[in-house]
């Protein structure tokens, strides 16, 4: 994220950074501690992953930061409790994750489509966590979607919405790979609640193309009456919206032809680590770190958690 | 004699020749005429399998779980088959499929993308069905290469592993050469050919694929498939008779069957047309041509440039919606990216 954009930077300088605990050593993992590694609000105490030679701990080993390959146990083996735990690591490790995190009191942000937490999209549910512990990014098909379903489904009458997205294959690791009907479900589910329409289909596509492909996703709708100049009015407002946090996001086309419409996104990732054709990881981390640092910046966390730091 | 058995996605892959829209009646009126073909497995379901109705690639007339049952009332003798990929359908797709009696899957990956299905090929070992891997666009990947993806699909549970020329691109010393590598690498495992006609080779190289060592070949009445078509099985089964192999399948109720669908499933049989030659030339998913033709007339650009564009920028089946961006791009116009 560029210096002065959005929330994030407004943010930035809240009274005391919140300890914060990334378990997941894949690309997200790793672009998460880059992202934190820039946020004077998170101060990043453990980075947790399964595997010693993982890419992703020497990275954070390189940053400075202390490092387990013990997995969920180093984060359960703290002194203290972190504020917050980023969990990177797969919808079926979440399930696992949550019991053993809820007692302690954090803040879970969790980056798998695991459904169990509260979903958010930043522009759409805003980023309180106000209503529980457990806080879901939904998947990066739906941080790139929502926005605009929830725009468009909001101004016309939309009766059938799909989303397609389409990922570089070298920046869909494995949990994403094992993760594809947990992804399709939960990006149907997350349509469904943010747009109100019953109907919906959530499709992913993992593209081997040399060079790669940009992250992008195709919102379809049916809709009685749509008018192509509205349709992107709407689809460009709520574009310059997700902007504030993640600057790579942009409508690149819209037609609308009889009752169906079509607006392709496409996300370019502003990151130390990642590509730029990675937008699928980086709009998903922006949304998370942006979590973690409203959360940095509440008043009343100290009592919400209990750790005196 | 070299046995091979055939499989028959008339009434899957054909779906993509109209737009998905095969009707029930459709669907067990040939089921019914294969069956007494005694073609081995029958394939049905939308063009891109289970769970793929959808405006991207088009909403299919009829649902999963109608097609499957009418097809299983109509089968006496041959077995079910039907098709999944991984981001499309899921594994709940998968389960409904299995309770309404499917006897083999075949779940597709890009050809370099085999660790996508390792779950669903779990899923279906667990569950005791018959699970296959084919490796789609399988001209974007070398010899060596497919046979790594084929070999990882084995260790997964794939009881079947091949390749299909998606695109139509292939000639036959390139299906001899990659069955071949597929074959030695998987050593006892079933090795599959699904051949489409762009360049009009997909019978000689299914004849090439059955001599590298192919033990499943496919082939739809007339060719009834997407784009220029598939391999033309009423043309495949007799050219491998003479060619030393057996499919155990009664030659006049495989034309009768041809011609039934001829006259039930299709408003004409696939010809190799112009724009079917440049899909298999530029090596582009031949699902993509009615989308292609329609967006290039209504932007008024040539739909061949879409094609090289389109395999310039390596695009792989279901990304029907990058179509909209290059037509857009070479219109001059629609595009801030």
């Amino acid at each position: 994220m560029s210096p002065g954009a959005g929330p994030t930077a407004a943010r930035a300088d809240v009274a005391e950074p919140v300890t914060v605990a990334v378990i997941g050593t894949g690309a997200i993992g790793r672009d998460l501690v880059s992202k934190i590694d820039r946020s004077p609000a998170l101060d990043c105490r453990l980075v947790a992953g399964r595997s010693p030679e993982s890419a992703g701990l020497r990275y954070a080993e390189s940053l400075g930061y202390a490092t387990s390959a013990a997995g969920i146990e180093a984060l359960l083996a703290a002194p203290r409790p972190f504020d917050v735990v980023f969990d990177a690591t797969s919808a079926a490790s979440h399930r696992d994750h949550w019991p053993l995190l809820e007692p302690l009191g954090t803040l879970v942000i969790d980056l798998t489509p695991s459904r169990i937490g509260r979903m958010v999209a930043p522009t759409v549910t805003g980023v309180s966590a106000a209503t529980g512990r457990n806080v879901n990014l939904i998947s990066c098909g739906g941080q790139a979607s929502v926005p605009v379903a929830h725009a468009l489904a909001a101004r016309f009458p939309v009766t059938y919405l799909e989303v397609v997205s389409t990922v570089a294959s070298d920046v869909a690791g494995r949990a994403t790979r094992m993760n594809l009907d947990e992804y399709v479900a939960t990006t149907g589910h997350a349509l469904t609640a943010f747009s109100g329409v019953s109907d919906v289909k959530a499709i992913l596509n993992i593209s081997p193309a040399v060079p790669p492909a940009t992250f992008r996703t195709a919102v379809h709708a049916r809709m009685a009456g749509a008018d192509p100049v509205q349709v992107r009015a709407v689809a460009d407002r709520a574009a310059e919206e997700v902007r504030c946090f993640a600057p790579g996001y942009e409508v690149t086309a819209c037609t609308a032809v009889g009752d169906r419409v079509t607006i392709t996104l496409q996300v370019m990732a502003h990151s130390d680590v990642l590509p730029p054709y990675a937008g699928n990881l980086d709009i998903i981390n922006s949304a998370a770190v942006l979590v973690a640092e409203q959360y940095a910046a509440r008043p009343d966390r100290m009592s919400r958690t209990g750790v005196a730091s | 004699m070299t046995r091979v058995v055939i499989h028959d996605p008339t009434l899957r892959d054909g779906q993509h020749a109209v737009r998905h829209q095969l009707g029930l009646t459709a669907l067990r009126r040939y089921a019914e005429a294969a069956d007494a073909a005694r073609i081995p497995v029958v394939e049905v379901g939308h063009g891109n399998g289970l769970g793929a109705s959808s405006l991207q690639v088009g909403q299919a007339a009829a649902g999963d779980d109608e097609m499957l049952s009418t097809v299983r009332d109509a089968l006496r003798n041959s077995r079910m088959g039907t098709f999944m990929l991984p981001g499309w359908g899921t594994s709940e797709d998968l389960r409904r499929a299995i309770a309404h009696g499917v006897d083999v899957f075949r779940v597709g990956v890009h050809a370099t993308e085999t660790s996508l299905a390792e779950r669903h090929l779990g899923f279906l070992r667990d569950a005791g069905a018959e699970a296959h891997c084919v490796l789609m666009m399988s001209h974007m990947a070398t010899p060596g290469a497919l046979a790594e993806q084929a070999a990882r699909a084995v260790g997964y549970g794939a009881q079947a592993v091949g390749i299909m020329d998606s695109a139509g691109h292939f000639l036959p010393s390139d299906v001899t050469a990659r069955i071949g590598a597929i074959a030695e690498a998987v050593d006892t495992t079933p090795v599959i050919f699904h051949g489409h006609n762009n360049l009009g080779m997909a019978v000689a190289n299914s004849v090439a694929a059955a001599e590298a060592g192919a033990l499943i070949v496919d082939g739809c009445a007339r060719g009834f498939g997407a784009g220029a078509g598939n391999t033309q099985l009423e043309v495949l089964v007799p050219v491998l008779e003479r060619s030393g192999f057996t499919t155990g399948i009664d030659l006049y109720a495989l034309l009768d069957a041809a011609d039934l669908a001829e006259r039930e499933l299709m408003p004409a049989p696939p010809v190799t047309a112009s724009m079917s030659i440049v899909s298999g030339l530029a090596g582009v998913f031949s699902g993509f041509k009615h989308r292609v033709v329609e967006l290039s007339a209504a932007a008024g650009v040539d739909p061949r440039d879409v094609f090289f564009e389109l395999g310039r920028r390596q695009a792989v089946a279901g990304q029907e919606d990058l179509i909209v961006d290059v037509v857009a791009e070479l219109s001059g116009r629609g595009t801030d990216g």
